[in-house]
């Protein structure tokens, strides 16, 4: 049961389902959007958090960006969506390789800081070109895609759309976690200064790692643009960065399953308690302080933990299964 | 030097390496050959520049004076990461692991590191089977970590950390190994097999190692250099280092209990 | 002349923000603690000082309070609940100060409401002073005239005092001061009260100049960031200059453009990291 739940094609799995459910649990199909739009934004944070060990607190102006570029290009540039996608792509890859570069000068609580300065300089940007970016405003009326002649104006169309898309990153996200690249970014997390002993260009490596977060981040933002209409100031701004990383840590780090956990969590949890309450955000603060004192390693974190208990009871010898993916060798 | 035979060029030379922290003089003018396939130790009293040195020769420390040459190449300038795929290599006095991942991918990871930018390709799959596997399988078996090679490296015992250590420098398959302290903190049983280590890495390699143990110093041991105070006070064979008097003197004294006497 | 005016602006800008990255510092210097709170004890400082103002209280009064206030309840805050927190990596150190500032902005919000307020300087400095040519306010002058006494003061605790020699100690090794018999727990928590009073005392001086408002913190914290990114993070002289320079620089460009003051802020910061990767003074 606990080595299950580190099988990749468990958590694929259980990515595709929660794509699946979503619909049949919930009724607003903007807010089953919104948790797979956020899912993919708090992965490719984990990406950096936990595989690479870079806390990013700059992850809303990959969001942020592209949310912009995907406006500019549809309303100004006029370009249908599935040109749209991959320069927005682009736009994030080379954004992050930029703010990844820059911020890695700097190591340990310089580099959060680094981060989060940037993103605020990246908020100040779009405060001030306001010609491009609409200011407090936005970019209003950001169209959907369309789908043979017909826009997805129903929200369960372009949920859709989404989960689609959702589905191919997540993946694609997954691939780069299990590739010699990923495997090289755990070194890195575990241990940077043993990494470059042994060979590894770090910062090469940490730019590309950025490079990835951020045009699955920008793509994210674009796909947020589309479901709400409009490519907010808000965004870019420095919660939308923090709302991410917190999204990353309540699911767990080192995990991309939990980064959608984490999101659905959040999204949920903020949906049902503001109705009642509008200073939610009031408990989410304590939530943290809890889970830095006593749930490190997040929502997954106690999952494996029940399913580790669940496991000792009825199959004490459960270890036999030698993992495909991870090289595992039994002991003699 | 133009005039020295190509069978003289040493596998490893620093020339008046001088090395600052701020006002501190840490190295100063240090002048060392390591001849190819030879065992060379270095020894000294705590604070006389020793892994200063290591950190010179490796990459980690830019030195404020002097040149470093790795088979005759001009590498005084090159970073940590490509003097390892030109063939230098480094065990460290703490052990330093990639304490989440297993053995085996800790010695993978250490042979990759010779060709890593084949490593920056995040589509590419870890293949089942490759050099750098085959690498770390046969020093798994080498340094007796068969056993052991799906635990987390952070679980493994002090010894094995240490052997796992020299592994990691060893991966690389690198003409040089810098070996610091390799058997800090270890029970006589584990120095008995890390000697042998160290002496068979010998032939096929050369091997540059720190140790405070004389005992292995003076067994195994072709050249010894004595450092104190960020200089290089004498270097000769085992025996001659032994019997110096300033060595005696300055350092030594009645340390040397080695199997030689 | 309207340089001029704008540099002593910058002046009184720059030491607000002085006196707000140098608690941050002091905190990290000691405890190796990265505080995200910081800027929240800033506005909690600016409100409080906006309360008692408004309830009658004198100006006077109000900022030694606020100091003391703000210091109190993040000493309470620190011996309660962060030093648990203390053995963790740096991550879990952010996640509970992020919480815990996300808590206070929305207590502000419960308390005081969304909007925020204006805060007007005591009746004694609502005037202005005519320097040569032009015009100048004096409750500015005054915050330039006080915060550099501080600056003083706290240069003197740092430097010349046993309080002072046990910090720079403890960021030294913390271990050597146990050995020495100090009960670091309640050195710990002291420097948490004064980094946290000072930024208090810095939201308290600013409240006359920009009011207040629920998300002045988040503003206040990443100001506080460049200032130790480029001034290094434990360094007395680093704060200050980097503090300065940053008030100056901003101050400037309010008049060449007026929009891109702030954005001027990060701007210099990502040259400072290009041509300098450890900032004016750094070290780590």
């Amino acid at each position: 049961m606990t080595r299950l739940l580190e099988r990749p094609l468990v958590h694929f799995g259980l990515a595709a389902a929660t794509a699946l459910v979503l619909p049949l649990v919930l009724r607003s199909g903007t807010l089953a959007s919104e948790i797979l739009i956020y899912g993919l934004a708090a992965a490719a944070c984990n990406l950096l958090l936990g595989y690479t060990g870079l806390l990013s607190f700059g992850q809303g102006i990959f969001f942020g960006l592209g949310s912009y570029a995907a406006g500019l290009l549809l309303l100004r540039a006029g370009w249908p969506a599935v040109a749209m996608l991959p320069a927005v792509a682009l736009v994030g890859a080379a954004t992050a390789a930029g703010v990844g570069w820059l911020s890695i000068r700097r190591q340990g609580v310089y580099f959060v800081m680094l981060t989060l300065a940037f993103s605020q300089l990246f908020y100040f940007l779009s405060y001030t070109f306001s010609d491009l970016t609409g200011g407090d405003n936005g970019l209003l009326n950001v169209p959907r895609p369309r789908l043979g002649g017909q826009a997805l104006a129903d929200p369960w169309a372009y949920y859709a759309f989404v989960a689609v898309l959702f589905l191919a990153l997540f993946a694609a996200l997954q691939r780069v976690a299990l590739s010699t690249f990923g495997r090289t970014l755990l070194a890195i997390r575990d241990n940077e200064a043993r990494a470059s002993a042994i060979g590894f260009p770090v910062r090469a490596f940490k730019v590309a790692a950025f490079a990835i977060s951020g045009a699955v981040t920008a793509l994210a933002g674009a796909l947020h643009a589309m479901l709400i209409g409009v490519a907010p100031l808000s965004n870019i701004e420095y919660h939308t960065s923090e709302t991410l990383l917190i999204m990353t840590i309540i699911g767990g780090a080192g995990n991309l399953f939990a980064s959608v956990l984490g999101a659905a969590f959040y999204l949920v949890a903020g949906d049902l308690l503001s109705a009642i309450w509008p200073r939610w955000l009031l408990l989410l603060g304590a939530l943290l302080v809890a889970i830095a004192l006593f749930m490190q390693r997040g929502l997954w974190g106690l999952i494996e933990r029940a399913a580790a208990r669940l496991a000792r009871e009825p199959r004490p010898d459960a270890d036999a299964s030698a993992d495909a993916t991870l090289p595992e060798e039994s002991r003699p | 030097m133009t005039a020295a035979s190509h069978t003289a060029e040493p596998a490893l030379a620093a020339d008046g390496l001088g090395v600052r922290y701020g006002s501190f003089v840490a190295l100063k003018d240090v002048t060392l050959r390591v001849h190819a396939n030879s065992v060379h130790a270095i020894i000294g009293p705590n604070g006389a520049g020793k892994t200063t040195l290591f950190h010179a020769l490796t990459g980690r420390v830019r030195p404020a004076s002097g040149r470093i040459t790795l088979g005759g190449r001009d590498i005084t300038r090159t970073r940590d990461d490509d003097r390892v795929r030109l063939g230098l290599a480094r065990s460290f006095q703490v052990t330093s692991l990639f304490a989440t991942l297993s053995v085996r991918e800790n010695l993978r990871l250490a042979a990759q590191g010779r060709t890593p930018w084949a490593a920056l390709a995040p589509w590419r799959r870890v293949p089942d089977r490759d050099a750098a596997l085959d690498t770390a399988d046969a020093l798994l078996a080498r340094l007796d970590l068969a056993g052991v090679a799906g635990r987390p490296a952070g679980e493994l015992s002090h010894g094995q950390q240490r052997r796992l250590e020299v592994g990691m420098a060893m991966a690389a398959r690198p003409r040089v190994i810098l070996l610091d302290e390799p058997t800090s903190g270890m029970g006589t049983d584990d120095i008995g097999a890390m000697t042998d280590l160290i002496r068979d890495l010998g032939r096929d390699h050369t091997v540059l190692f720190i140790e405070h143990n004389m005992g292995i110093v003076m067994n195994i041991s072709d050249t010894v250099t004595v450092m104190r105070a960020g200089e290089v006070l004498v270097e000769g064979r085992p025996a001659e280092v032994r019997d110096d008097p300033e060595v005696r003197r300055a350092y030594l004294g009645n340390m040397i209990t080695g199997d030689l006497r | 002349m309207t340089y001029l005016f704008q540099i002593l602006n910058g002046i009184g800008l720059g030491m607000l923000y002085f006196l707000l990255a140098v608690g941050l510092s002091i905190i990290f210097g000691l405890l190796q603690f990265v505080n995200f709170a910081h800027g929240a004890f800033y506005m909690l400082g600016a409100y409080l000082a906006y309360t008692m103002v408004e309830g009658g209280v004198s100006f006077w009064l109000a900022l030694p309070l606020a100091f003391l206030a703000v210091g109190a309840l993040a000493a309470l805050t620190e011996a309660v609940l962060l030093r648990r927190i203390y053995a963790q990596a740096h991550t879990f150190h952010i996640l509970a100060t992020v919480g815990l500032a996300l808590a206070v902005q929305e207590i502000v919000i419960i308390v005081w409401g969304p909007i925020g307020g204006n805060l007007a300087p005591p009746d004694s400095l609502s005037g202005v002073v005519i320097l040569g040519d032009f015009i100048y306010p004096e409750y500015r002058l005054f915050v330039i005239a006080l915060t550099a006494v501080l600056a003083g003061g706290l240069w003197w605790l740092l430097e010349g005092t046993r309080l002072g020699a046990i910090v720079r100690a403890g960021s030294e090794s913390p271990e050597t001061m146990g050995l020495l018999g100090y009960d670091t727990r309640r050195i710990n928590t002291a420097v948490f009260g004064l980094g946290a009073g000072l930024a208090g005392l810095a939201g308290a001086l600013a409240a006359p100049i920009r009011g207040v408002d629920p998300f002045m913190s988040v503003e206040a914290l990443s100001v506080a960031f460049v200032v130790v990114v480029v001034g290094g993070m434990g360094s007395y002289a680093g704060a200050l200059a980097a503090g300065l320079a940053v008030g100056i620089a901003q101050s400037l460009m309010a008049t060449l453009w007026p929009e891109g003051a702030r954005l001027m802020i990060y701007l210099g910061m990502a040259a400072v990291i290009v041509t300098m990767p450890r900032g004016l003074f750094g070290r780590a």
